[in-house]
């Protein structure tokens, strides 16, 4: 399956009329949209302005392929809410430094996908802008998975060469590519500049690739990779040539199974799904051994949030009505200005983060919360390193279900909604390069296969996936 | 560790001072040049959705700067931490500060008594945003808020309750002051200096009040003695004294509570993670000490060494960067022991006198040293010399053609001393026989006469010696 690239070398030959090209996809795109809800906002008019300068001039990596933004990723001169009514009428007055780096290499932008209001959730149920949240592309009755649900849905729906850029704190690239059945590469913390992406939890937030086609990931994941003056956290080590990585094949790689991620509490067709793919990648001349992590199953989730937490309740106190964004009726002092403002628009999710973070830093509760979780942290990243010196690469199931029904997660409490991430969140505290791989259907709804690697090795999971990818 | 207080007075000062850098503290825009309001900002000052601070090196070598010359510890890390709370001059409604690891700590600067106050931490930190209130504070509807300011970069001196009177703080601010000079990152004119104190006295039990927003020197000393007085009469009215803080209004001379210890605030903070943890490499500290020119310290040793001036007047010129680089060019072209001599007593009486600064005067140090270079080389006398530098004061002339033109050269003529002299005598009879029977005084009024009819040109000393000569 070669359409992206067939497509990019197309539009700059000039065999495709890209101009056309462009009203089609916009057009699929407010179809799909109107029945799925992934758009927050469809940049219609930036999109064929691209088009318009491509017809005359596409010599760029990426010309023509067609991207959908998580909206939490600003795209200069486009309403970017991160999902939040609080920052309703928000227009950046510029870009982030991926969404810059893909245009500059002739991408075209769609528009802003659905997600959890400032990626507070696993399921896209937390929105939080007065649209509806985004449906499984397989049962509208079931979630797209979160945070990057739209995201998600979009990249498994959309018929034109398209790729989307989502966002992963704890494991919102990997959970929703998992229930939309679709590739997702989360990076290295620091592979990808945040410099443009509002802050969820800035020494977790990762920005990468999600979509059909493994061509697309690579290039996109190559394009926006590398170090940014803007960015202090950004990594300055040389960029692999991910693509290249699709030509090999995983023959005497010595995969590790996480032993904690199969068993209880997880759901036995998608067991049986990642067991069959572990039986291929066998067949195929790899081999594999159980690995126990110990440390990162039993503290990772509370580790994961408390930080997660406690940097976003300092992320969203800017977000005050005085700025930008949101505003309400100037009365009172500016306490209660900003209280009513933040009362008056942030979701119950959202309050409900920045009063479990606060809480967790306060002098008193710092030490046994916030620090703590930073020491655990260190732990964690500590055992996953001593695993990486036996194994090429982990593997578990991404999500340990199948995408769940509406009616069944109202049913669930906050703490049941944070333990989905029980896969997701060690690796993102680690800072580890992540993907999930579509491994087949059970009940029409897709399974996802997650596989870890060492930092800066990407190109490994390329490598695994392509194994995976429909001819 | 608890300190056992013994003192009347414990006072301790934290110090904010504005570093005199180009840009910001995370952001390329300037510091300074437009007074337009919110014309120096971009997404990062303004703490715009998605911006990242990123960290301007030239500020943490400033810092450095001032941790070393105040003989600090440096930390082996560069660590930043969110500092939250609300308020609307911070545009992210958190500061960037460091808070676990401050850059430096342990350092120490010296008083004139020999006293030294011990500096717990020096950190380095934003400026918020500036404040102002249209109607004047507490009647104003609403506040403009002006973000250039807004991540200026800021170096906090804490010191420890080390100081016993306003007085100490005064030196201790103005000491500071002559430091930051000393290595140029503070720009006098352009950067402000602040200080919040924290004063408790023993009749209370040394209960700590802290006062903020204090400006410049001269209004530390005049907040801490209002503070301590509105203590004293608080208690001896029976009032007792609470933890608070207050504000210091320089219009009014007053303080004013802000907030008591029940509604102190509890910042919540977390490290800053837009900002990796950076090693303060041997290499670098090593470049920062290089860059530091000549201190207060070394200044001593070498005025003794190279002019051989007393330790004494080597440590009061010194301790003053203005008058030490007067002090230095006037010693290059005259007798530096003469000079030391001179530049501390008569230049700083006369600049009292016309409540002048260094700055002001119109005459410059090669004025100065005409005067000194005549007196040495016995033309004129010292009085002559003061009244001469008197003159300069009001405005710069050519001082040798001065003296020709006014005629104020010594009268070193003996001849014409001792026609004086015998004149004198002649007229005061009485006042001779006085001396004569013994009233050592009486001398001293013969050669008073002596030097008002030559007008101060004599030599006191030397009309001394012949009136002696002549009356015995």
């Amino acid at each position: 399956m070669n359409k992206i690239h067939e497509h990019i070398n197309k539009v700059k030959k000039g065999e495709i009329d890209i101009v056309e090209a462009t009203h089609k996809a916009l057009e699929e795109t407010e179809k799909i949209n109107k029945e799925y809800y992934y758009m927050n906002e469809i940049s219609a008019r930036l999109a064929l302005s691209q088009a318009e300068k491509l017809k005359k001039h596409a010599t760029g990596r990426l010309s023509g392929l067609f991207i959908s933004v998580k909206d939490a990723i600003l795209v200069e001169g486009v309403q970017s809410r991160g999902g939040s009514k609080i920052l309703n009428g928000y227009i950046p007055p510029f870009s982030s430094t991926a969404v810059k780096k893909l245009v500059d290499e002739g991408a075209i932008i769609i528009g802003k996908t659905a997600q959890d209001e400032f990626g507070f959730g696993g399921f896209s149920t937390n929105v939080n802008v007065g649209l509806n949240h985004p449906l499984n592309p397989f049962d509208k009755d079931c979630a797209t998975g979160g945070s990057s649900g739209g995201c998600g849905g979009m990249s498994q729906l959309a018929s034109f060469p398209h790729i989307s850029l989502g966002e992963s704190t704890g494991g919102s690239i990997v959970n929703p590519a998992s229930f939309c059945g679709v590739f997702g590469l989360c990076p290295t913390y620091g592979r990808v500049s945040r410099y443009g992406l509002m802050d969820y939890a800035n020494s977790l937030d990762k920005i990468g690739p999600m979509g059909k086609e493994l061509y697309g990931i690579a290039s996109v994941q190559e394009v926006i990779s590398g170090h940014d003056s803007n960015d202090s956290t950004s990594l300055k080590n040389n960029i692999d040539n991910y693509s290249l990585y699709i030509e090999k094949d995983v023959k005497g790689m010595n995969f590790g199974i996480i032993k904690e991620t199969f068993g209880e509490g997880v759901d036995l067709s998608v067991e049986k799904k990642v067991w069959d793919a572990i039986k291929t990648l066998e067949s195929l001349g790899a081999k594999y051994h159980e690995v126990s992590l110990p440390k990162t199953n039993r503290y990772g989730i509370s580790a994961y949030y408390l930080i997660a937490t406690s940097e976003a309740s300092t992320n969203l106190a800017r977000y005050c009505g005085m700025r930008y964004g949101k505003e309400e009726e100037l009365k009172g002092n500016f306490n209660e200005y900003f209280s009513k403002v933040r009362e008056m628009n942030f979701g119950e999710e959202a309050k409900r983060r920045i009063m479990l973070g606060t809480f967790a830093r306060m002098s008193g509760q710092r030490d046994a919360y916030y620090i703590k979780a930073l020491k655990v942290r260190t732990k964690i990243i500590e055992e996953y390193s001593h695993t990486f010196k036996k194994f090429d690469a982990l593997i578990s199931p991404t999500m340990p279900m199948l995408a769940p029904r509406f009616d069944e997660l109202e049913k669930l409490s906050p703490l049941q909604h944070y333990k989905v991430d029980l896969m997701t969140v060690g690796p993102n505290l680690a800072g580890l390069p992540h993907i999930n791989i579509p491994v087949g259907f059970e009940k029409n709804l897709p399974v996802g296969m997650m596989i870890i690697s060492n930092h800066l090795e990407e190109g490994k999971l390329i490598q695994v996936a392509k194994e995976f990818e429909n001819e | 560790m608890i300190k056992e207080f013994n003192t009347d007075v414990v006072i301790g000062l934290e110090v904010h001072v504005e570093l005199d850098t180009e840009t910001k503290l995370f952001c390329a825009c300037r510091t300074y040049g437009n007074i337009e309001p919110n014309t120096l900002t971009c997404p990062v000052c303004l703490g715009y959705p998605g911006s990242k601070p990123v960290l301007n090196k030239r500020a943490v070598e400033y810092a450095l700067m001032l941790c070393l010359a105040l003989d600090c510890k440096i930390s082996p890390e560069l660590v930043f931490s969110r500092k939250s709370y609300f308020y609307p001059d911070m545009s992210k409604n958190y500061q960037i500060t460091q808070y676990e690891l401050p850059l430096g700590q342990n350092g120490k600067v010296e008083l004139s008594d020999n006293k030294e106050v011990w500096i717990t931490r020096i950190h380095i930190e934003e400026d918020p945003a500036s404040i102002t209130h249209p109607g004047g504070i507490g009647n104003s509807e609403f506040v403009l808020v002006d973000y250039n300011r807004s991540g200026r970069p800021l170096c906090e001196v804490v010191t420890e309750p080390d100081m016993t009177t306003p007085k100490q703080a005064r030196e201790f601010m103005k000491n500071l002051i002559n430091v930051l000079k000393y290595i140029k990152i503070f720009d006098v004119n352009e950067c402000i200096i602040k200080a919040d104190a924290n004063i408790s006295v023993k009749e209370s039990g040394y209960v700590k009040v802290e006062v903020k927003n204090i400006t410049g020197f001269k209004e530390i000393e005049n907040a801490l003695q209002y503070e301590i007085s509105r203590q004293r009469n608080a208690l001896k009215c029976g009032e007792i004294i609470i933890q608070e803080t207050r504000a210091w209004d320089a219009d009014s001379k007053t303080t004013r509570s802000m907030r008591t210890k029940e509604t102190a605030e509890d910042y919540g903070y977390i490290l800053d993670p837009d900002l990796v943890i950076t090693d303060i490499t041997e290499e670098w500290i090593k470049k920062a000490k290089e860059s530091l020119p000549e201190l207060h310290n070394e200044k001593v040793k070498r005025y003794v060494s190279e002019y051989g001036i007393s330790l004494e007047d080597a440590k009061v010129l010194s301790l003053d960067y203005d008058l030490s680089g007067f002090f230095d060019e006037v010693a290059r072209k005259t007798n530096p022991i003469l000079a030391a001599k001179w530049v501390r007593r008569e230049l700083v009486r006369v600049l009292n006198y016309n409540e002048m600064e260094l700055s002001d005067i119109k005459f410059d140090s090669s004025h100065f040293a005409d005067i000194l270079e005549l007196i040495s080389k016995d033309k004129i006398t010292e009085n002559v010399g003061k009244k001469i530098l008197e003159k300069l004061a009001a405005g710069s002339f050519n001082v040798k053609e001065y003296v020709k033109n006014e005629n104020l050269e010594k009268v070193s003529d003996n001849n014409a001393l001792l026609d004086m002299s015998n004149k004198v005598i002649n007229e005061n009879p009485l006042v001779v026989d006085e001396y004569k029977s013994g009233k050592d005084q009486a001398l001293n009024y013969l050669v008073g006469q002596v030097m008002k009819m030559s007008k101060g040109k004599a030599s006191a000393q030397e009309v001394k010696k012949m009136m002696e000569s002549l009356v015995k």
